[in-house]
Parts: structure tokens; C-alpha cells; sequence
């Protein structure tokens, strides 16, 4: 109980410190600025309006999603450090996994807030340009919400021994790869170099596969989306997420704060 | 009979290593030392001594090479056992956009506070170091004596039994200083055991019970402030006025004392051996003694000694 208490006054604490950064208003404000003007873009194709509105709006959450998650999260850690705050709190009764955990916790209330910002903002103009609303949409929304939660674990991870810049680079890296996780071991497995195909095969397994978070296709055109494979897409999330806090914990647990 | 050992430090060492693939440097070179039970301990040196390398072990923000330090009898590295110590360290740095109280409330969240007492516990502490006109401003209205109430202020709100206060009166103007200082001597008188780590000499000779001194991260000496002279070799200043400069030189002859005068009153430095006779036989020829200051090792003394080496670990 102790824990899960000092878990729920760091999380409420960064909440609050977050919910004042600028950065994440700049970004927000873009993000809800492409989806109004998605419209707009809508207009120039005289096929399936709705279906790139959607398309724009969804791309725009995910990509500002990800970009805050990342310029939140990477100086999530340090910036206690640097500030000296850390001292105050680790001097208390408070475990250093809590701390990382209370960390986590409240920037993703923060980004989730955020993207049901921008899901407003999305339905909105959704509706307006009489765009069709479907279950997909929001196992769509769902699956970003957890994506960014992934995100934010290894943000949170290289914020936990690294500056704010690597932290930020690895992030993105970390980012950028495992959104071609897929593409990568496809190409490698039609590779004649066996290396290639070994290489191919362990960055599928060291890495998040986050489009497995990406269901925009099957939602913008009304596909089917099998719960199994949302489930599996739920779990690996979750299995990431753990994995990734708890390399965070051990590492952070080992740090001499001088 | 002997107050227990609160807080207990043994061939502690440190080592750091500046940067990658550089030598490590050591800057704990085993030390060892004890603070009792209710005592107000002083733990000073010179800048770059060891002094926050020591405290940050014993509040586990970095973890010692070799040895071992106690607090209650707990290892430093465990957790649960820092309900019963608070911590202010030096300039301290908070939330800004929380309010006293908002970060008193925090604080007393994270030290597992019930909720139905932390209110009125917040209110208390907010009273107890003077800040309950400030408990409803953001700390980035604080000035900076303000801020290092708060930052004791956060250290007490769950009423540990043992403060440690890293430099808590550097960089305050002197009302300032004399605020703070009095709200050590105050948690002290209340029961709290102090550790205090300074290099701010007169506040520490003015407030402390006893002292460790470290240099190049090896303890130099450690004992009493007061009594820092075994009996027998005390010595006194004993000012009178009216005194003949006769009798002055008669005294500075007989009993070996150290004269020093001005205007009608005259210093006499004695042993304490002679303190009886010299005064006895001043009053008997009409002179009138001012006051009697006995004389002790200066701290100043004591750290420049240590400082250049003359002192090694001397505990009396």
C-alpha cells in the first residue's frame, strides 16, 4: 500500500509539472490544427473525402502523440536530477522503483488526456464532414493510447541513465525501427545472406513491433478487426511496457546521484 | 549511562570515477563515526572534504564502496526505516508551482501520512518554521530563507526522530541565518537527534554538542565542543576593573598569566589552578572582577589544526 501511495503522489505530481509544458501545447496545437484543417485536405480529392480526413486526422494523433510522449518522456528522469529534486524524494520512505513507476504513470494520465483531446477533436470533424463513425475508430484510438504507453517505457528507460538528447535519439531510433520491424524481417527473410536474415530476425525480437498499434487501414475503410489480434497486440503491449520499466528500475536502482 | 548510537559509520569508503574509462578517485578514505542519541552533531570541513558525499550515502542517493553506515540500527540502503529521518539538503530546490502547502501535502503523501492528519499535520509544520502567511503562495514567490524553511519544513512534516540538514544556513544573510540556526536549536531542544553538515564554523561552535572534522575524506578529529581541554589544563579570562597595575604585574609574574588591558580594565588568562587565589586576592585589595570566561579550543583552532594536518583522528 505504501508503495502503490508513493506511486499515486509522484504520478499526481508529474501531472501536474507536465500539463505545463510548453512544448506539449505547441505540439497539441498542431496536432488539433491538422485535424481541423484535414478537412480542408479532404477537399482537394474529389474520392473518398471522408476516408482521408480520417486518414490525416488519425496519422496526425499518432505522430503528435508520439513526438510529445517522446519530448515529455525523455526528460522525465533527469530533469528531477538535474533540478536536485530527486534528493528530497529518495531521502524519503519511497523505493527508487516507485519513483520510476510514479514517473510512468503520471505522463501517461498526461498523454492520455491529450489524445482524448484530439479523439474529441477527431469525432468532431469527423461529423461534421459527415465522415461514418464506426468500433473501429475507437479500437483504432485504443491501440494508440497503448502505443504511446510502449513509447513512453523506453522514453522513461534512456531517461533513466541518459541525458535528455541521447535519450531523445535512442527514443526516436527505438521509434522509427520498430514501426519497420515488419518490413525489415519480410525483406530479410527473401535475403540470400544468412546474416542478414539472423540480423533482420533479432531486431524483430529485440524490438517493439508498433504496427501492431496501427490499425488505422481497417478503421478509416471499414475493415474487420479480429479481437484476437487485438488482444495479442494488448499483451504484447503490456509485456513491452513491463520489460521496459523494469530495465528502467534496475538500471536507475544501480545510479549514484552525486 | 551511554545514549544510544543513532547513527553509526564504519570504514566507509568511496570511490568515484570521474568519467569514462578514467581512474577512480577515491574521496571516502574509511571513515568511522557515532552520533548519539538527542545530540546536535556537527560534521564539518573544508570544500571537497567529503562532507555531501557522507550525507548522500547515509540518505542513500549514492551507495559507499566499502563499509558500512547505520541509521537506527537500519542499513542506509533499506527504505522503509526513512519514516523515522527527514532530510533538507543544501539549497534546496522544489516544485515552484506548488504552494507551501501543496508541497508539504506531497511530501507528507509520500512519507505515508494518513490522509484524515495531513491537513492539520501540514498546517503545524507550515506554523512550526514560520511560513503559515506563505502556505497558500507558489514556492517561486519564496526567497531564498523562505525556501530553506520549507526545505526543513518538508524534513519534519512526518515527525522523524532524526534530521540530517546538509548546509542549511549557506548563502543567508544573517537575519536569515540566525532564523535558521534557531530553528535547529529548537527541534533539537524537542528531541530530535541533528546531523548537521557545514563549514560555516560559528554557527556550529554556537549550536553543536559535537563535532566531526573531515579533511581529504579521512576524519580528523571528532569529540566535545565544550570541555575540549582535559582538567588541569583549563585556563580562564578573568576581566577586572579597579585592579592596581601593581597587582596586574604582580599576578602576571606569580601565576604565569597573559595580561592584556584597556582603559581602568585589565584581562588576566589563568590557569585553573590559580583561578581561586588570583580572584581572592583581587578582591581583597578593593578590585572589582567584570566578568570570567573560560577558555576553550577555539573550533577554529581545532579545524585549521585539522586542516593542515595536525590533527588525525584525535577523539576525546
Amino acid at each position: 500500500m505504501r508503495w502503490l501511495g508513493a506511486v499515486l503522489a509522484i504520478a499526481g505530481n508529474t501531472w501536474r509539472d507536465a500539463i505545463r509544458s510548453k512544448v506539449l501545447y505547441a505540439l497539441l496545437f498542431f496536432a488539433l490544427l491538422l485535424i481541423a484543417t484535414s478537412a480542408t485536405l479532404a477537399t482537394l480529392s474529389y474520392v473518398e473525402r471522408e476516408r482521408i480526413l480520417q486518414d490525416v486526422s488519425l496519422g496526425a494523433i499518432r505522430f503528435f502523440g508520439a513526438a510529445i510522449a517522446i519530448f515529455v518522456g525523455v526528460g522525465l528522469v533527469h530533469r528531477e536530477v538535474d533540478r536536485r529534486t530527486i534528493f528530497t524524494i529518495l531521502s524519503k520512505p519511497v523505493d527508487r522503483s516507485a519513483f520510476i513507476a510514479g514517473k510512468y504513470v503520471g505522463l501517461v494520465a498526461t498523454l492520455w488526456a491529450l489524445l482524448a483531446v484530439m479523439a474529441g477533436c477527431f469525432v468532431a470533424a469527423s461529423l461534421l464532414a459527415g465522415a461514418p463513425l464506426a468500433s473501429g475508430h475507437a479500437i483504432a484510438l485504443m491501440l494508440i493510447a497503448v502505443e504511446l504507453a510502449v513509447v513512453v517505457a523506453f522514453a522513461t528507460l534512456f531517461s533513466s541513465f541518459s541525458t535528455p538528447f541521447l535519450a531523445g535519439c535512442y527514443s526516436l531510433g527505438i521509434y522509427l525501427v520498430g514501426h519497420l520491424t515488419r518490413d525489415l524481417y519480410a525483406i530479410g527473410k527473401t535475403s540470400a545472406s544468412p546474416a542478414a536474415r539472423e540480423f533482420t530476425l533479432w531486431v524483430k525480437r529485440l524490438l517493439p513491433d508498433l504496427e501492431a498499434f496501427n490499425r488505422t487501414i481497417e478503421a478509416v475503410h471499414g475493415l474487420p478487426i479480429p479481437p484476437a489480434e487485438v488482444g495479442w497486440s494488448l499483451a504484447m503491449g503490456v509485456a513491452w511496457i513491463v520489460g521496459f520499466l523494469l530495465v528502467a528500475v534496475m538500471t536507475f536502482e544501480r545510479r549514484d546521484f552525486r | 549511562m551511554e545514549r544510544d548510537t543513532i547513527i553509526r559509520v564504519s570504514g566507509l569508503v568511496k570511490d568515484f570515477r570521474p568519467g569514462f574509462g578514467l581512474r577512480k578517485k577515491r574521496v571516502l578514505h574509511g571513515i568511522d563515526f557515532e552520533v548519539k542519541r538527542g545530540e546536535l552533531f556537527g560534521f564539518i570541513g573544508p570544500n571537497g572534504a567529503g562532507k555531501t558525499t557522507t550525507m548522500k550515502i547515509l540518505m542513500g542517493l549514492i551507495r559507499a564502496t566499502q563499509g558500512e553506515a547505520r541509521i537506527l540500527g537500519h542499513d542506509v540502503r533499506e527504505t522503509a526505516f526513512r519514516e523515522h529521518i527527514g532530510f533538507a539538503p543544501e539549497s534546496p530546490y522544489f516544485y515552484d508551482f506548488l504552494t507551501g502547502a501543496e508541497i508539504l501535502d506531497f511530501y507528507a503523501r509520500l512519507c505515508a501520512v494518513p490522509r484524515a492528519r495531513r491537513a492539520e499535520r501540514v498546517r503545524e509544520v507550515l506554523a512550526w518554521v514560520g511560513l503559515a502567511h506563505a502556505a497558500d503562495m507558489r514556492l517561486r514567490t519564496y526567497s531564498k530563507g523562505m525556501l530553506q524553511r520549507i526545505g526543513i519544513a518538508q524534513a519534519i512534516v512526518h515527525d522523524p526522530s532524526v534530521v540530517f540538514l546538509d548546509e542549511p544556513m549557506s548563502g543567508l544573510d544573517p537575519v536569515g541565518r540566525k532564523e535558521i540556526r534557531d530553528l535547529v536549536v529548537k527541534l533539537n531542544s524537542e528531541g530530535k537527534t541533528i546531523f548537521m553538515n557545514t563549514h560555516i564554523l560559528a554557527d556550529v561552535e554556537t549550536v553543536c554538542d559535537r563535532v566531526a572534522i573531515i579533511v581529504q575524506g579521512r576524519i580528523a578529529y571528532q569529540g566535545e565542543l565544550g570541555g575540549a581541554l582535559p582538567a588541569g589544563e583549563r585556563a580562564f579570562d578573568v576581566t577586572f576593573s579597579a585592579l592596581s597595575p601593581e597587582l596586574a604585574e604582580q599576578a602576571e609574574a606569580r601565576f604565569e598569566a597573559v595580561l592584556s588591558g584597556r582603559g581602568d580594565r585589565i584581562t588576566l588568562r589563568i590557569a585553573d589552578k590559580h583561578l581561586s587565589e588570583l580572584v581572592q586576592g583581587a578582591l581583597t585589595h578593593g578590585a572589582a572582577i567584570e566578568e570570567i570566561v573560560p577558555v576553550g579550543v577555539g573550533l577554529e583552532a581545532l579545524f585549521l589544526d585539522a586542516v593542515s594536518g595536525k590533527l588525525r583522528g584525535d577523539a576525546r
